[in-house]
């Protein structure tokens, strides 16, 4: 209890002067000055139009930028607080900025929120990604109000999306977390969230602060902890999400060892919640999804090929990880044109693979890459099955994909067990 | 329900007598069955345990503290059906109820004793202590001075002397008689089977008599104690014996045994050192008895109070700090009975709402288990005209209309009369009103018992005094399992500000926990807090 | 002359049949400390297929990759094989001793020899064990970064990764054991230089475009997007 204080000096005396609210919108920041500015201006306009009656304040923790993040929102908050004027709120609106302690990274920026959301004694915490450009006044509404006037503990954001788009989220992430913790959240990796201080409370008291994947798996961590605590869960519908393009961001390789490690992860961590699961029940969603306008879909050649070349070179590995029948089937894949990756395919080798972490036979991250010309084959079958196809045709594909990660769901804890058990 | 088998130290406790709560027949005495209709009052406030005085069929010589049928309930408060339904009622709303045992002594109308007395040859004769003359224990000490000149009494009927340490109508029972054990067993099993969850038991450093001693707090007394200690362990779970002994506390702590005998008992030198140490506006009294208090065994708990059924005691404090209590308290001369003070918690602090709020959080801030008095969560005055302590036992006010709510009778039939002043009277202090306002003391009390029951630091934790320069600022901190929570009280009814030496809590934010504002991170600098007169602070420390 | 060669072979026989009388009990010697040797090599190489089976040495060895290099060498699974070496270490000790308990000069200094020569061997194997693991894990590692970078000769790079690396290894291992220790060096130079050269070369004027190329794709923002356009989150 009494090691190193997660909130500074500076922070706790700006806390101590807000005092107790109702709502805090937490906004984690490291070097966003391009687009934070658009993320505080939305959160005032929220204070002011939606959440008028309700004790608010926007939260920004700063991993230490150096370039000008804090003037950025400063300036935003500025010109907020002049359209506020004109807005004529009831109370005060507060702002705090301060940097936080720690390695920069979602982890600690995340902690330090939580922790000050508690000594706030705030009934709701919503937390916004600064990197996001589509952010509206309705974003902090719309995940705010089912913890404060419903009593719900964990709400996650449902983003209208364009047929194609995401499929990481679509074709793996989605479908494992509702098949294995037995709840349909259809935005499983979402940055955003909104939260009880009950929930951020007990996040907390976990010790997974100091676990390697704290700062790029926490997001998946995050909503499988609500879903295997036994919190109260919804979602709300943000309509479309649109992210400014990032220098540093990560390769492919790079992102689906941080997000399928992450998943595997948490399948280790809450194993106990998940394996005698049955079933996957619904969660209560506010608003309406909608659906985004796709933009050309993008070709889905050079997926493929991706894959066979991948599939031929890596044979020996993938021999390691994946059943004989499986990996028949995904040579069987490569031999053609458009690669034949069926459902039941994909979620043989999500299978596989998930077992293969748990088993630990094979180095994490070499399996982790491993997967990447799979995925890519999985993908350019899904492009390819839907380019064109309608909404509601896509929507069913989507269904039928989740549906059978169900059905196999018998066999991941079998395979699962069996792993863990060696 | 708690079914924590040490359920009594996290409890608030309530003292009511049933007479005096409420009467549903119409007869001008409070009964089980208004009793029972008064239990969402005390589940709102907030008590877990209900501590009822003797309601036994009793010749009312000691207000029913005399005894004549241990196995019935007063046909004035009702049946035994009817004390089954208020037990059911109350369990229904988690809380527990506990009886009086008078273990001592019976009335002379008992049974037991008009079978003792009529004939030497009678298998109850032994039930009690006689002789044949009144030389024996001499030289021990007579409690109700006032009215008895020997503890010696002679009865014309059986031509023999028999003993009792209280009124000549109390026999004391003979304890060295196995009979008699199993005699007070068996009227135990009969309450605890009825569903009672313990007993508050009266008078026990008397029960036997050895020559050449003082006849108090005896080892034979307590290996009676530990004899029906274990036979309640060993046929119930979770019941609590709760003792009545006015003495320093370490003679009081031989009543714990090594956890087999009470699980509870009265810490009576706290009380006047707290209305002491508000009088005279600094701590040192009430940090005194305290650090002088010795520690009792892992499943055992004080019990505090600040008021009671009876005066309040003056024995236990040396003879400068008595009369210092009755010049400051009890100027009029009236108020003043055997050695003690015979008026209720608002009248002794001049209905002063601020110190009657400290007081309270005091209670409820220090180590122990805390008992209300009835009547006191709304302010309740007394009436130091009427006889005995009587003054301290008039009907509770529930409203202002009709005999306060308490009965339909005559007013002139009620038991004792109702406090009717301008200041304390039934019309301006009761329920009702003080149920619609969000300002009222009862209001301000159940917050109190909210925020002490959402920690078990109060009820479970250490204590550590800080004594810092100023002796008008009294500052603890409470610690248990890894929770810790600081406090400070201003004894003065002036402003004070206040350095604590805090080095250890170094790091600690503290929250204050009524409203839950975070207050300056603590530092190994001392830290400086001010305080209106009488205010106090409940701080959460939290490491963050 | 008969009774002479009878008296000579006698005088031969009788003195051979001594020298053998003489022998015998160093025989019998030799003999039975080879058959202990063989008793306690049995044992202890029972004994460490069970504790090695007990820990788990068969998790560790998949986990680290030995296991594939067994099974790809045909070898027997890591616990039995450790299991093997036991026995065979402490059979040949009892052997080394047996032959010195017979007693020939000339082997006894032979056997001085191979106890001096005895721990460099068992470094030597080290570092081969060692190295192999190493350069099978780099092989993977660089096999499954190379398909994931699109680099179309993934196998060959990944391939020659191993192979530098084996190269590396193997000549560590015999610099060790001190086998033709100048001639393996000064090859392993010439070798690795000349590879090293030939790739500068290459990169350097045949395939400097490839490698502009490489090292802009490497450098350029990118998005969540990959090249493909695909926006994967």
């Amino acid at each position: 209890m009494k090691g190193p204080s997660l909130l500074s000096d500076e922070l706790l005396r700006h806390l101590m002067a807000v005092g107790q609210v109702d709502v805090v919108v937490g906004l984690p920041t490291l070097n966003h000055a391009a687009t934070v500015g658009g993320v505080v201006r939305a959160a005032h306009a929220a204070f002011a139009a939606g959440l008028k009656r309700e004790r608010t304040v926007l939260l920004n923790v700063d991993g230490g930028s150096t370039d000008g993040t804090a003037d950025a929102v400063r300036e935003a908050s500025l010109v907020a607080a002049e359209t506020l004027v004109a807005a004529q709120p009831l109370r005060t609106v507060h702002g705090i900025s301060a940097p936080y302690h720690g390695l920069p990274g979602k982890g600690a920026a995340l902690r330090t929120l939580f922790a000050a959301a508690e000594l706030l004694d705030a009934r709701a915490f919503v937390l916004l990604d600064p990197d996001v450009t589509s952010v509206t006044p309705e974003w902090v509404g719309g995940l705010a109000r089912p913890v404060l006037r419903e009593g719900f503990d964990y709400v996650a954001p449902v983003f209208s999306r364009a047929p194609g788009e995401g499929p990481l989220v679509t074709q793996l992430a989605r479908p494992l977390v509702r098949a294995a913790y037995g709840r349909r959240v259809l935005e499983p990796l979402a940055s955003e969230l909104g939260c009880s201080v009950r929930y951020a409370a007990h996040c907390l008291t976990q010790d997974v602060w100091s676990a390697p994947f704290v700062n790029y798996g926490i997001d998946v961590w995050l909503t499988t902890t609500a879903l295997a605590g036994g919190f109260r869960c919804a979602q709300a519908a943000l309509g479309p999400r649109r992210q400014a393009p990032r220098a540093q961001a990560p390769s492919l390789p790079e992102l689906l060892r941080q997000v399928v490690g992450a998943l595997f992860a948490c399948l280790e961590r809450h194993q106990a919640h998940w394996v005698p699961r049955e079933g996957a029940e619904a969660v209560e969603t506010r608003g309406e999804p909608g659906r985004a306008e796709a933009a050309d879909p993008p070709d889905p050649a050079p997926l493929a090929e991706a894959f066979r070349a991948g599939v031929r070179d890596l044979a020996p590995v993938l021999g390691g990880i994946l059943e004989p029948a499986t990996l028949e089937g995904v040579k069987a894949a490569a031999r053609d044109e458009v690669p034949a990756f069926p459902d039941a395919l994909w979620v043989a080798t999500v299978v596989d693979f998930a077992a293969a972490f748990h088993g630990g036979r094979i180095h994490r991250d070499h399996l982790l890459g491993s997967l990447v010309p799979l995925y890519l084959g999985r993908v350019a079958w899904h492009l390819a099955a839907t380019t064109g196809a309608d909404p509601a045709g896509a929507e069913e594909a989507r269904e039928g994909l989740c549906l059978e990660f169900e059905r196999a769901k018998p066999e991941l804890v079998r395979r699962w067990n069996a792993a863990g058990g060696r | 329900m708690s079914t924590d088998p040490h359920w009594y130290k996290d409890a608030v406790f309530y003292e009511l007598h049933v007479k005096a709560y409420c009467d549903s027949t119409g007869d001008g005495i409070g009964d089980f069955e208004g009793l029972l209709t008064k239990l969402d009052h005390l589940q709102e406030l907030g008590v877990d345990c209900v501590w009822l005085l003797p309601m036994y069929p009793s010749p009312f010589r000691d207000d029913g503290y005399d005894i004549s049928d241990y196995l019935s309930i007063h046909p004035d408060y009702g049946s035994l059906a009817d004390f089954r339904s208020f037990l059911a009622a109350a369990h229904d709303r988690g809380m527990k109820v506990i009886t009086e045992l008078v273990l001592n002594h019976t009335s002379d109308q008992h049974a037991w004793f008009q079978a003792a007395r009529s004939s030497p040859a009678d298998p109850k004769r032994d039930y009690y202590v006689w002789s044949d003359s009144d030389e024996k224990y001499q030289g021990v000490r007579i409690i109700f001075r006032d009215t008895e000149r020997s503890n010696w009494a002679w009865d014309p009927v059986s031509k023999a002397h028999y003993w009792h340490r209280f009124f000549s109508h109390q026999p004391d029972l003979n304890y060295d008689n196995p009979a008699v054990r199993e005699e007070i067993w068996q009227v135990m099993r009969h309450w605890l089977d009825q569903g009672v969850d313990g007993f508050r038991v009266d008078a026990v450093p008397y029960l036997i008599e050895r020559e050449g001693t003082s006849c108090e707090n005896l080892p034979e007394t307590h290996e009676v104690l530990r004899f029906l200690r274990r036979r309640l362990d060993e046929a119930y779970e979770g019941k609590v014996l709760l003792a009545e002994a006015n003495m320093w506390p370490e003679d009081v702590r031989p009543y714990f045994g090594d956890g087999d005998e009470f699980h509870m008992a009265f810490h009576f030198p706290i009380m006047p050192r707290m209305f002491m140490a508000l009088r005279l506006e600094d701590r040192k009294p009430l940090v005194e008895i305290i650090e002088r208090t010795p520690p009792i065994p892992e499943g055992c708990q004080w019990g505090i109070f600040l008021r009671n059924h009876d005066e309040l005691t003056l024995e236990m404090v040396t003879d400068e700090e008595r009369d210092y209590m009755y010049e400051e308290y009890a100027r009029d001369k009236v108020a003043r009975i055997n050695l003690g003070i015979r008026r209720r918690l608002a009248p002794l602090l001049d209905g002063d709402r601020r110190r009657v709020e400290l007081m309270n959080a005091l209670l409820m801030s220090l180590p122990g288990s805390p008992i209300v008095y009835y009547g006191d969560e709304i302010g309740m005055g007394d009436n130091v005209y009427l006889g005995d302590r009587n003054g301290v036992r008039t009907p509770m006010q529930w409203s202002g209309g009709w005999n306060a709510g308490f009965s339909t009778a005559d007013p002139e039939r009620l038991f004792l009369p109702l406090i009717s002043n301008a200041v304390y009277g039934y019309q301006a202090v009761n329920v009702e009103s003080q149920r619609r306002s969000e300002s009222s003391l009862l209001r301000w009390m159940q917050r109190l018992i909210r925020v002490r029951k959402s920690t078990r630091v109060f009820s479970r934790g250490t204590i550590e005094f800080l004594k810092p320069r100023n002796h008008r600022v009294l500052a603890y901190v409470r610690a248990h399992e890894g929770e810790a929570a600081l406090v400070v009280n201003n004894l003065a009814g002036t402003a004070q500000a206040v350095e604590l030496d805090l080095p250890a809590l170094a790091g600690a934010i503290p929250i204050e926990m009524f409203g839950r504002s975070l207050f300056p991170r603590i530092t190994e600098a001392p830290y400086v807090l001010t305080l209106g007169p009488y205010d106090f602070y409940w701080f959460r420390l939290r490491w963050l | 002359m008969a009774d002479l060669i009878l008296e000579t072979l006698a005088e031969a026989w009788t003195k051979y049949l001594g020298t053998i009388r003489a022998f015998l009990p160093r025989v019998l010697a030799t003999v039975s400390l080879v058959l202990a040797g063989w008793l306690l090599g049995l044992l202890l190489g029972f004994v460490t297929r069970k504790v090695l089976g007990w820990v788990r040495f068969d998790a560790a060895a998949e986990r680290t990759g030995a296991a594939e290099l067994l099974r790809r060498a045909e070898l027997p699974p890591a616990h039995r094989l450790a299991g093997a070496t036991v026995f065979w270490v402490v059979f040949l000790g009892f052997v080394l001793s047996g032959i010195d308990a017979l007693g020939f000069r000339g082997v006894q200094g032979l056997m001085a020899d191979f106890t001096r020569f005895v721990p460099r061997l068992v470094v030597a194997f080290v570092v081969l064990v060692v190295g192999l693991l190493v350069s099978n894990f780099a092989w993977r590692a660089t096999l499954i970064a190379a398909v994931n970078a699109k680099l179309a000769p993934a196998r060959v790079v990944a391939g020659t990764v191993r192979l530098l690396l084996v190269v590396l290894t193997v000549t560590m291992t015999l610099e060790q054991i001190g086998v033709a220790r100048a001639v393996v060096l000064t090859a392993f130079a010439i070798a690795f230089g000349s590879v090293m050269l030939a790739i500068a070369i290459a990169v350097g004027v045949g395939a400097s475009g490839l490698a502009r190329r490489l090292l802009e794709e490497h450098l350029a923002s990118r998005d969540a997007k990959g090249p493909e356009g695909l926006s994967h989150l």
